[in-house]
């Protein structure tokens, strides 16, 4: 309820601030269709601008409500759309809300790949405070890029992608996102927009910016320094895990062709025929508990270390822009403190020297209009000055209140995705394990039949085996010991 | 993958491994080198005396005979025409006797150096002397169808010695437990002569007897009657020798895999140890899970020793075909002289019945044109030429029967002593088996124990 009575405040809010030029500096690129555009961005807008009241309130419906989740997305049903010229992908993104702003309690539209990274764009320039979750990246080979496996994983990414979207309390209100999820046709609203030209703006603007910051808060130097190490581990961690499964899935395969080779074996003895039999279906199980395994890193841990990484680099974008947000701030206020400077100055001054006086103007006369200019820039400028002032408020609050949801969701999704990982391999070893358990019981069995000194052999080397057990009890001690 | 070499977190575990060999080599004069690192480095690897079986009444009962050291020698200043001094590794090989029985064997405990080339002579000189045993083989000379980190090494590494120290020892045990090689004299001299036993062995005159390679080629494709059942053996020694070598090809390169997947999971340890500097809430776990890595990454080495050893055991039987096929190429060797025989005497007998007239020459023969020519042979010629074809074709009947009595006395020990190896196969690859399956049961749970601590570690995260 508490939504739908914010995206009521930030309706009303809106036609106010529409009015101030200054404060839409993003529909500079106007076109004949300028006011659709605005009449989309106006609500959003607000939430930065008008932001505080808005972005505070994000933070604390997360706090206050977390379970009540009024908007489900889901992507799934990708379907193939084979023509002449062109051959693409569609995914079915369904959407079930209980919000105001939606006429209908579902939404079923189907949409491209393409159109997402519309969305993302649109999400992009209007919520420019906020981290926007990262979209899967495009395939490097067109020609895999119909394929079932690479469409799987995609549509799975696209997923997490709306998941991550709705999730959030004040980029799930975006225009942008509504038409997204309910508009039959999306062709005709992204056309509408010039998207290209505005990113590369916005990506010069954010990369001149960084560097020329007079005093940025340590907490936030402190964000980028830990995003970029935590990119920098997350593409270790990708890198590591992309080469084990490399090494993994050799491995399966080596395992698949190791059974057969005892089978064979067999059909050449008459008495070890039962033996190595066994051994060679033990073998076959151990190949599947390989696949199996590479098969869920495939499918969870990669994917989820690739979002992580993509995610950072949102992250970092999203840092970029607070910083331009406030170097802009900087500028103003730089701007503003040389004006009145000026403006004292020319108090003060002689004018009989300056352009006008020798052109026959009367020197007081300069002084006045001079001053008349610059009292009339000050006043524009410090009114700039007071929004970007709240513009970078507004910017810091968004950027720490999505830091600290961001690190909330990374902290669950690294613990599971390495969690995952973790049980992944001891199911692999477990099945491992029981099919070798199983086959050393034939084994002795058969030794047993075949004679009686088996049995002691065996049981001479039956210790060693609990001795493995107890080895790690003991590994785990000294590792309860280091973390004291 | 070009980026991966110029970054420091780029996964690699080759530099691991090579940090660790550093370790081990560092010490002092190569000459400890196989010592030191046998008595250091790692425990020495058990013989595998558990595969031997013991006969009743075979000299292993009574006596104890171990390789227990290796040394690296240098040729007294014997340097060779390459300038490169004669660098070799000696064995030393332990004899006690537990019980003095009439083995023939001298009192105490002996212990000798032996180098590799005496055992291959000792080997020799017993496959000569008892051509129907399949006799024991020797740990190759080389290391074939190795883990691949192995088969990079020369013939003076530490563990390529250590594991010939091993194969050794259950060579000179499985002929200790050989019921006739265990009471022949060299391969006691081997045991306790120090002083002239190449001599004694020399003067033995085996290698007079010694079948060469192209008799025993020219046997085996002359063969006009194979005998059945050792051209199956033949067959089966090649089947055997076929299988294992895919066998362990497999497993080489399956063990390749598993113990780069584990050095690459050492990666994971060092990353997730720099991580946890970054991290409030996740850095312990993070901490600790690397810890488990690189537990990971180090407990492969144990397993992969015991692996190879495995795989050695599996390997004797590559050379135990080999030495099956020389007691068949021995029985053809044979076969192929009793045939010869057999054609001798036939040939002589019907040069005889020609001679005296009673069976007419089948085919154009000289001795037809000359009767044509010169009217047929006076009765006196004709009898003197009976008189030296009698005399030849008792000796060639003399020989055959000679031959017949060796053949038939080597086919009947030798089939004695393949019943023998077939139950001594049979035994040992079952062992052989439990074995690996004992080692892959521990290895998965050492991987299930290490891989649930990760779990709890990433759980309380």
């Amino acid at each position: 309820m508490s939504a739908n009575m914010a995206d009521e405040t930030q309706k009303t809010d809106s036609r106010d601030v529409e009015e101030d030029p200054l404060q839409n500096p993003l529909s500079s690129g106007t076109d004949d269709e300028e006011d659709i555009i605005a009449v989309i961005r106006a609500p959003a807008k607000v939430s930065s601008t008008e932001g505080r009241p808005s972005a505070i309130m994000g933070s604390m419906k997360l706090e206050e409500e977390p379970d009540v989740k009024d908007l489900f997305i889901t992507v799934d049903d990708f379907q193939k759309h084979v023509f002449t010229i062109d051959t693409y992908i569609t995914y079915r993104v369904f959407t079930r809300t209980t919000r105001s702003a939606f006429d209908e309690p579902e939404y079923s539209v189907r949409r491209r790949y393409q159109d997402f990274l519309w969305l993302r764009q649109k999400l992009l320039e209007t919520e420019e405070t906020h981290i926007i979750p990262p979209l899967p990246e495009k395939h490097s080979m067109r020609m895999d890029r119909l394929s079932k496996d690479f469409t799987i994983t995609r549509q799975a990414a696209l997923h997490k992608f709306m998941q991550r979207i709705s999730e959030h309390p004040v980029v799930s209100f975006n225009e942008y996102l509504k038409v997204f999820l309910t508009a039959k046709e999306l062709t005709s609203h992204r056309k509408a927009s010039s998207g290209i030209v505005s990113r590369i703006g916005s990506t010069i603007k954010t990369t001149t910016s960084a560097l020329m910051l007079k005093n940025r808060s340590p907490e936030f130097t402190m964000m980028t320094e830990y995003i970029n190490t935590f990119a920098e581990k997350m593409s270790s961690v990708d890198r590591i895990s992309q080469r084990i499964l490399k090494e993994q899935m050799d491995l399966g395969a080596e395992y698949e062709s190791y059974g057969p080779t005892y089978r064979l074996w067999g059909n050449s003895e008459v008495e070890l025929a039962d033996t190595l039999g066994s051994l060679g279906d033990c073998l076959d199980k151990c190949a599947k508990s390989v696949k199996d395994m590479t098969l869920s890193i495939e499918t969870n841990f990669l994917p989820a270390a690739k979002e992580y990484m993509l995610y950072s680099d949102a992250v970092k974008g999203t840092l970029r822009k607070r910083d331009y947000i406030q170097m802009e701030y900087e500028l103003a206020c730089e701007e503003l403190t040389r004006k009145k400077n000026e403006r004292e100055q020319v108090k003060i001054s002689d004018q009989n020297y300056s352009l006008g006086a020798i052109m026959g103007k009367d020197p007081s006369d300069v002084k006045e209009a001079k001053s008349t200019k610059l009292e009339s820039q000050i006043d524009k400028l410090q009114k700039q000055v007071d929004f970007l002032s709240d513009k970078s408020e507004v910017a810091n609050a968004d950027m720490k209140a999505d830091m600290e949801r961001w690190h909330r969701n990374k902290r669950k999704d690294v613990k599971e995705m390495f969690t995952g990982l973790a049980a992944g391999q001891v199911e692999s070893y477990k099945q491992c394990l029981d099919a070798w358990e199983e086959v050393i019981e034939v084994l002795k069995s058969e030794k047993r039949h075949s004679d009686d000194v088996g049995n002691s052999l065996f049981q001479t080397s039956e210790p060693s085996v609990h001795a493995a057990g107890g080895g790690d009890s003991q590994l785990n001690g000294r590792e309860e010991d280091e973390k004291e | 993958m070009a980026d991966v070499t110029g970054d420091p977190s780029a996964p690699s575990y080759d530099s691991e491994l090579l940090s660790d060999q550093q370790d081990t080599s560092g010490p002092t004069s190569i000459g400890d080198l196989a010592r030191i690192a046998a008595k250091n480095r790692k425990p020495k690897l058990p013989h595998w005396t558990s595969l031997i079986d013991c006969q009743d009444g075979t000299l292993l009962e009574q006596v104890e005979i171990c390789v227990t050291e290796q040394e690296k020698r240098t040729g007294a200043a014997r340097t060779t025409s390459m300038g490169m001094k004669d660098v070799y590794t000696v064995y030393l090989v332990e004899t006690r006797v537990k019980e003095s029985g009439g083995q023939g064997l001298g009192e105490g405990h002996t212990s000798l150096w032996r180098r590799y080339s005496e055992f291959e002579l000792l080997r020799n000189y017993l496959v000569v002397t008892y051509s129907y045993v399949i006799v024991p083989p020797l740990p190759e000379k080389r290391m074939t169808l190795m883990w691949q980190q192995m088969s990079t090494v020369d013939n003076f590494d530490a563990d390529f010695i250590e594991r010939r120290r091993v194969g050794l020892e259950g060579f000179l045990q499985r002929v200790g437990a050989h019921q006739t090689l265990c009471e022949d004299g060299i391969f006691h001299g081997f045991l306790q002569k120090e002083d002239s036993w190449k001599e004694a062995v020399h003067a033995t005159g085996f290698q007079a007897k010694q079948d060469s390679r192209l008799k025993s080629l020219n046997a085996s494709f002359r063969l006009k009657k194979p005998d059945r059942k050792f051209e199956d053996l033949k067959n089966y020694a090649s089947e055997l020798q076929g299988n294992i070598t895919a066998v362990l090809k497999v497993r080489a390169k399956l063990v390749d895999r598993l113990y780069g997947i584990h050095k690459i999971h050492g990666n994971y340890g060092r990353v997730f140890s720099e991580w946890s500097g970054i991290e409030q809430e996740m850095g312990d776990g993070l901490q600790s899970a690397g810890h488990f890595m690189d537990a990971y990454k180090d407990y492969i080495d144990d397993y992969m020793n015991e692996e190879e050893q495995i795989a050695d055991q599996l390997k004797e039987y590559i050379y135990f075909a080999d030495a099956l096929k020389s007691v068949c190429r021995k029985q053809e060797v044979l076969q192929y002289e009793l045939e010869k025989a057999g054609d001798l005497l036939a040939a002589k007998t019907l040069q005889k019945e020609q001679v005296m007239g009673n069976a007419p020459s089948r085919s154009f023969s000289l001795r037809g044109m000359r009767s044509k020519i010169f009217g047929p042979e006076s009765q006196e010629s004709k009898d003197a030429q009976t008189k030296v074809l009698e005399e030849q074709i008792e000796e060639c009947e003399q020989h055959l029967k000679q031959a017949t009595q060796e053949t038939e006395a080597f086919i009947e020990s030798a089939l004695v002593e393949v019943e023998r190896f077939k139950k001594q196969r049979t035994t040992d690859l079952k062992e052989i088996f439990i074995n690996y399956a004992i080692l892959q049961i521990k290895i998965s749970k050492r991987g299930i124990a290490v891989w649930t601590n990760m779990k709890d570690c990433f759980q309380k995260m």
